[in-house]
């Protein structure tokens, strides 16, 4: 069985199969899914842990590396052979047998320590240590960063993230069908209508429920308008890491007035609880196609400013560069891996998608300037999307059928869509209508290694540019 | 001597928030709200600040970090919480890690998240309504009588 299990997931890696998810339960059982981007087929590979052991992936597969250190921490079931089992997410306050994701655990009573885990570092002549973090001079999310300098750049970075864990997915598994979606929706403002289409699609397809067609093209003109208004605040971001005010203050407020449009045709300025299983919350086509042309109008004059912009052109190139082999080593989702040549964006594999998207972009590069040019391009084609979806609304027939998802709903699912910040998995397990077990794997948790990889060389004056350009999200990581 | 609040200087923790707390925050600084113009900035050093922003519901890792920064902060300071998070009412309050929002207050901003335009408002409301005390910022609606 060990051997099987390592080798039934190397041979989807090597057929370019797409990692979704690779999770264990309380139920001592291991699991991966994954996809293929060729017929977008699922295939599931499982083992019994026996004995608190597993054999290890991450050494032929660096992807599966944090998912068994994540396991190692919330079950306390070993990976054997794994190189690195340094706690990812547990820190030393943690009491010793406490392990949050096995069944009935008591509320841990926290040892009075401070939460600093042990660091890899580089030693040796004229190698100094950089510690940033956990807490940052500016409006950025928690995460400590250990920086091995020689000079001016980096040899070694070791990101130690997971500061603000809060537990969600423990939390989840001790709520009934009907509590889950505020949950779910506030995991990440960035990414929160994919995570609440994910549960939708989820509890739909358990329940043998097929959302009415007006529902849908909701769903892709929400999951569309996300995308655009999380893409434009990276925008805002990346000319900030170089001092470009002008663009960052331009493009803060070109986010500002779409939030505002979101507001006014949705209610809430982050698309918060708009997907729900069987429903959606849905807009005009005429007032949402209006609130699109006034975003446009301020959008080709932005766009003409930072393209045509020889100095900012100059402060991305060949910056934090990726390769497609780093990209495909690490399994890198979303901007950074299209950045670098990649040709897979998740809506491509999704059914309902078909007839709208119209295929990833890309570039080759893999530098700054590239995921800022890839974003460009795709706040545009979400535009048209919107726009070809909101057309099509006038022709479905509003009535929806009425769904209410059974009291004793129970299957295992995973359903995955494409975020802001790449490929975002669910994997759901319900029981008689109470959740048994959620998993939620978003891209920047990919991300992350290749982002510590990628800032090596750079000069460390960079790091806050190159993590603008890959705008990796804490709180989908740390959950 | 009590001196009426101009200005505040403010120092931002996220202690487990969403980032939807932190995106409004920065809305706050952008030209649409533009909270300067009121005296109000977001500082780069709990050195530089006399007020604290606490974002999500204090996770147990940011416990300690959190109160050191606010440790940092000369006096008189005080303590908002941003979001609903903080305050102790949001979603995520029963979570094992999760410390159920900022202990002692003194600012509570609610919303999930707080739409920048509450926030701007509450915040000048409480710079109009409080003073400067050498130790403590106190009510003007309360205390008028010691100062």
């Amino acid at each position: 069985m060990p051997d099987s299990w390592q080798q039934a997931n190397r041979d989807h890696k090597a057929a370019h199969h797409e990692l979704l998810t690779l999770t264990a339960s309380s139920d001592r059982c291991l699991r991966t899914v994954w996809l293929n981007p060729f017929d977008n087929q699922l295939s599931v590979a499982e083992m019994e842990i026996t004995q608190g052991c597993f054999p290890s992936l991450a050494v032929n597969l660096p992807e599966t590396a944090w998912d068994e250190r994540e396991i190692h921490d919330m079950f306390g079931w070993t990976p054997t052979g794994h190189p690195d089992l340094r706690p990812l997410i547990r820190t030393p306050r943690w009491p010793e047998a406490y392990f949050p994701l096995r069944k009935s655990q008591q509320m841990p009573q926290w040892l009075e320590v401070e939460p600093d885990l042990p660091s890899l570092k580089v030693e040796g002549d004229g190698v100094t240590i950089m510690k940033v973090g956990p807490t940052h001079a500016g409006i950025i999310e928690s995460g400590h960063f250990i920086f091995s300098l020689i000079g001016e750049n980096i040899l070694h970075l070791d990101a130690h993230l997971f500061q603000n864990h809060r537990g969600v997915e423990a939390l989840l598994e001790d709520t009934t069908v009907n509590e889950v979606a505020p949950l779910v929706t506030r995991i990440c403002a960035a990414d929160t209508v994919s995570n609440q289409t994910n549960w939708a699609s989820a509890v739909e397809r358990l329940a043998g429920f097929t959302p009415a067609p007006r529902t849908v093209l909701q769903r892709i003109i929400l999951l569309e308008a996300e995308r655009i208004l999380s893409h434009l605040n990276d925008l805002a971001q990346i000319p900030a890491g170089v001092g470009f005010q002008v663009a960052h203050q331009r493009a803060l407020a070109l986010k500002e007035s779409w939030q505002r449009s979101l507001e006014f045709l949705y209610g809430h300025r982050f698309l918060f609880d708009t997907v729900h299983p069987g429903w959606t919350r849905s807009a005009p086509a005429d007032l949402l196609l209006n609130s699109l042309a006034n975003l446009r109008r301020h959008w080709v004059p932005w766009r003409q400013l930072v393209v045509g912009h020889h100095g900012f052109a100059d402060r991305m190139g060949g910056i934090g560069q990726t390769t497609l082999a780093q990209i495909d080593r690490f399994g890198a989702q979303g901007v950074a891996a299209r950045a670098a040549g990649k040709t897979f964006d998740a809506r491509q594999s999704t059914a309902y998608y078909e007839g709208f998207f119209t295929g990833p972009v890309t570039r080759s590069a893999g530098d700054v300037q590239a995921r800022f040019d890839v974003r460009l391009d795709e706040v545009e084609a979400s535009m048209q999307i919107i726009e070809s979806a909101a057309g099509q609304l006038e022709i479905e027939s509003p009535t929806e059928p009425e769904f209410l998802a059974p009291k004793d709903l129970s299957g295992r699912i995973v359903t995955f869509t494409e975020s802001p910040h790449g490929l975002n998995s669910h994997d759901v397990t319900l029981s008689n209508g109470n959740v048994f077990r959620y998993h939620i794997r978003s891209a920047p948790f990919r991300n992350w290694p290749l982002l510590a990889q990628t800032v090596a060389g750079n000069a460390v004056a960079d790091f806050p540019l190159i993590n603008k350009s890959f705008e990796l999200c804490y709180s989908c990581t740390d959950r | 001597m009590a001196k009426a609040i101009r200005s505040l200087q403010i120092r931002h923790v996220d202690a487990g928030s969403c980032n939807g707390c932190e995106q409004e925050l920065t809305a706050l600084t952008g030209r649409d709200y533009d909270i300067q113009r009121h005296g109000i900035d977001i500082v780069a050093s709990p050195r530089h600040a006399d007020s604290l922003i606490v974002t999500g519901p204090v996770t147990d890792t940011m416990a300690l970090p959190l109160e050191r920064v606010w440790e940092t902060i000369p006096r008189p300071r005080v303590r908002i919480a941003f979001g609903n998070c903080a305050i102790g009412t949001g979603v995520f309050q029963r979570a094992y890690a999760s410390h159920g929002g900022l202990a002692d207050s003194d600012i509570e901003i609610p919303g999930c998240p707080p739409h920048p335009e509450t926030a701007l408002r509450l915040l000048s409301e409480w710079m109009t309504s409080h003073q400067r005390n050498r130790q403590t910022y106190v009510s003007k609606v309360t205390n008028l009588g010691n100062c």
